[in-house]
């Protein structure tokens, strides 16, 4: 229809990016937000003794060691590490989880290779191709997925370079793809958020569920733990509602408002993360509620839900510990030096409640 | 009488397919609000229904914008993108106060504005690509601009989210004006005239001698800002600024209550009552299942059998 000569399409390209380079630039350059004084949050400093500690090192568990491994021996000082991460640090628990891989390599003198794969699965996999060709010898994983990585361990294998991965599984035989999983237990993270409904609403009366995004193990298990624990201990306290508010807290916000609408009888709410907690609070203030006419548990532990519970209006936060760094340099140094490790680690996760948060929120990231 | 009806048949058909073109999302939103009033408890509350508004309100004001576009044979696949960039620098500019960060979120989306335009009238980019171009770019510098999501506690911004004149909240005004004013102008303005005859045939446009290029740059920024003033006014709600997460989805949203409402995809026509009243079929069906416990997979389904009858009706009215 239109006719365009061919320079024009040409020019116009570099004119839109240096554009939008020049706008970025300014937009910085000049801006001034409400709190730039008190900016320097999540440094290392108060998460010390937050540090991850082992819950399970069941003498039973199955181990590993670098001889069943098929990897040699090698010190961790003069070692490079490769460490790719699944998500954009764009949400709390990604950035402190980063932040503290970055933190322990420093504090260890480790060389740190990083990549961040944004979300993409293609892109983690080649990302940690990359890290095995610059040369990583020993590689800490967060996947995104636990299927689809056959290609990587091949490539991982025929280096013999030991794989631990963090937070999420691969589907893969521990001690031979990979050396060890380091994580959390999100059916255990569910029942203690039961626990503590149960004790804020007395185990009694109706409650309600605000899912993670669907499809995602994360909301599966913590689902699970929740109900199991509900139907074993407090058979009087009903799920009259599961919507999912898919880990963001607009959609928390958005769908508490329609929850409390149709249910004002409502007495508790689960929600599966902090930042859909945090929308079902905005909510509740909108809709002229007090503190506490609504029992909220959460689960994550980041600093905003603490101070929640330290302003009346969450009753409970689960913790789901995202420092990995320690463990899981300490669980590299153990295996490189020969010894042997467990093949599972599963974490052991804090709490908060209306007793610990106003002492404990500096643990909270 | 069998004979009358027989031969009158076909007719009928054409004549229903018409009416659910013009009215059809009317009748849906009634047949939603009565089954809702019978079945759903609490329904019949004047909090109820301000909730629904306030929900609504920001996906109307897209929607709005997107008519526009729409109007003009073209689609904006950035406004999403626009919103979340809108959450970022309001974030960032807060501390020069509200009006100061209000202005440079406009100037911004007035940016994007201008370079989808620019590309689809002076480059001659087709809308869908041009558009794409800038949603993921637009939400890229949104990212750049505001990694992660930062609480506002600005009170003016506050009071813009939460605050009402006479028990009416401020976003549902704001829905309410820029639809009246939107409308005035595609009925009653030289621009809406030409806008709607751009988008009837864009050579025909030019050959008259309408100002074609002006008038596509000009809609394509009042878009970009009307999906901006959207994009502050979820921010003020949320009291929260989350690039990552908001407007996602939101052109499609727009696109469904645009298609919903009775304005063709092929432009050249502009309907403006529909678009609002598709935002708020879609929003009551959104409701309905959320406040029965529904599983969410069901709310995705019953807007695809809405939008498909739209198409429908729609497809009847384009083969007459």
């Amino acid at each position: 229809m239109q006719r365009s000569t061919h320079r024009r399409r040409l020019l116009a390209r570099p004119t839109v990016v240096s554009l939008a380079a020049a706008v970025a630039l300014t937009a910085t350059s000049c801006a001034k937000s409400e709190d730039d004084a008190s900016s320097a949050t999540t440094s290392s400093g108060a998460a010390a003794d937050a540090e991850q500690k082992v819950a399970s090192p069941e003498p039973g568990g199955k181990t590993c060691t670098i001889d069943a491994y098929g990897a040699e021996k090698l010190d961790l000082k003069n070692a490079t590490v490769g460490f790719s991460q699944s998500e954009k640090e764009a949400n709390q628990f990604r950035i402190a989880e980063t932040q503290s891989i970055r933190d322990e390599a420093r504090r260890r003198g480790v060389k740190l290779l990083t990549a961040n794969a944004q979300s993409q699965f293609s892109k983690q996999i080649s990302d940690v191709q990359d890290l095995l060709a610059k040369g990583a010898d020993l590689l800490v994983i967060a996947p995104l997925n636990s299927d689809g990585w056959d290609p990587v361990l091949k490539a991982a294998a025929a280096k013999k370079v030991p794989i631990v991965t963090i937070d999420r599984k691969i589907n893969a035989t521990a001690c031979k793809d990979y050396v060890s999983f380091i994580g959390s237990d999100f059916v255990e993270q569910g029942r203690r958020a039961a626990d503590q409904m149960i004790e804020a609403t007395g185990g009694k009366g109706e409650v309600a569920i605000l899912l993670g995004a669907a499809g995602n193990n994360v909301t599966t298990e913590r689902t699970k733990g929740f109900k199991d624990r509900i139907a074993e201990k407090a058979p009087d306290l009903k799920v009259v509602f599961e919507q999912t508010g898919d880990f963001a807290r607009e959609k928390g916000q958005q769908v508490t408002e329609q929850l409390i609408q149709s249910k004002p009888g409502i007495k508790g709410i689960y929600a599966e993360n902090d930042e859909m907690g945090l929308g079902a609070v905005a909510a509740l203030k909108g809709a002229g509620k007090k503190p506490g006419d609504v029992e909220i548990v959460t689960v994550d532990g980041t600093r905003n839900a603490v101070q929640g519970i330290v302003d009346g209006w969450i009753s409970g936060v689960i913790e789901s510990n995202p420092r990995f760094g320690p463990l899981a340099f300490q669980t590299l140094e153990t295996f490189t030096q020969g010894e042997e490790v467990a093949q599972d680690i599963v974490i052991e996760d804090g709490a908060y409640d209306e007793a610990n948060a106003q002492s404990d929120i500096g643990k909270a990231y | 009488m069998a004979d009358v009806t027989l031969r009158t048949a076909p007719l009928d058909k054409a004549r229903v397919l018409q009416w659910l073109q013009t009215y059809g999302v009317y009748a849906g939103v009634a047949v939603l609000l009565i089954v809702n009033v019978v079945v759903t408890p609490y329904f019949l509350s004047a909090e109820n229904f301000r909730t629904q508004a306030v929900q609504v309100a920001p996906v109307i004001i897209v929607a709005l914008g997107m008519a526009l576009v729409i109007g003009t044979e073209g689609v904006d696949l950035s406004v999403g993108a626009v919103m979340a960039l809108s959450a970022s620098v309001t974030a960032l500019y807060l501390g020069y106060g509200l009006l100061p960060a209000l202005l440079v979120v406009a100037l911004f989306a007035a940016v994007v504005g201008l370079a989808n335009g620019a590309l689809v009238a002076l480059v001659g980019v087709q809308p869908i690509v041009a558009t794409l171009a800038l949603m993921v770019g637009g939400r890229g510098l949104a990212l750049v601009l505001l990694p992660q999501l930062e609480d506002l506690r600005n009170p003016s911004l506050a009071s813009l989210g939460s605050g009402d004149v006479l028990g009416v909240p401020y976003l549902i005004l704001f829905a309410a004006v820029l639809a009246l004013l939107v409308a005035f102008v595609v009925r009653r303005t030289t621009f809406g005239r030409q806008l709607l005859a751009v988008g009837d045939s864009r050579p025909a446009a030019q050959l008259a001698g309408l100002p074609v290029r002006r008038v596509l740059i000009v809609v394509y920024v009042v878009s970009a800002l009307l999906a901006a003033t959207a994009g502050v006014l979820a921010t003020a709600r949320l009291q929260a600024s989350d690039p990552t997460s908001l407007g996602n989805l939101m052109e499609l949203s727009a696109i469904t209550a645009v298609v919903v409402g009775g304005t063709p995809l092929t432009g050249g026509r502009v309907n403006i009552a529909g678009t609002v009243a598709g935002a708020v079929l879609i929003q009551l069906l959104t409701a309905t299942l959320i406040k029965h416990d529904l599983p969410p997979s069901w709310t995705q389904i019953a807007q695809a059998v809405v939008i498909v009858a739209a198409v429908y009706a729609a497809r009847g009215r384009g083969k007459r």
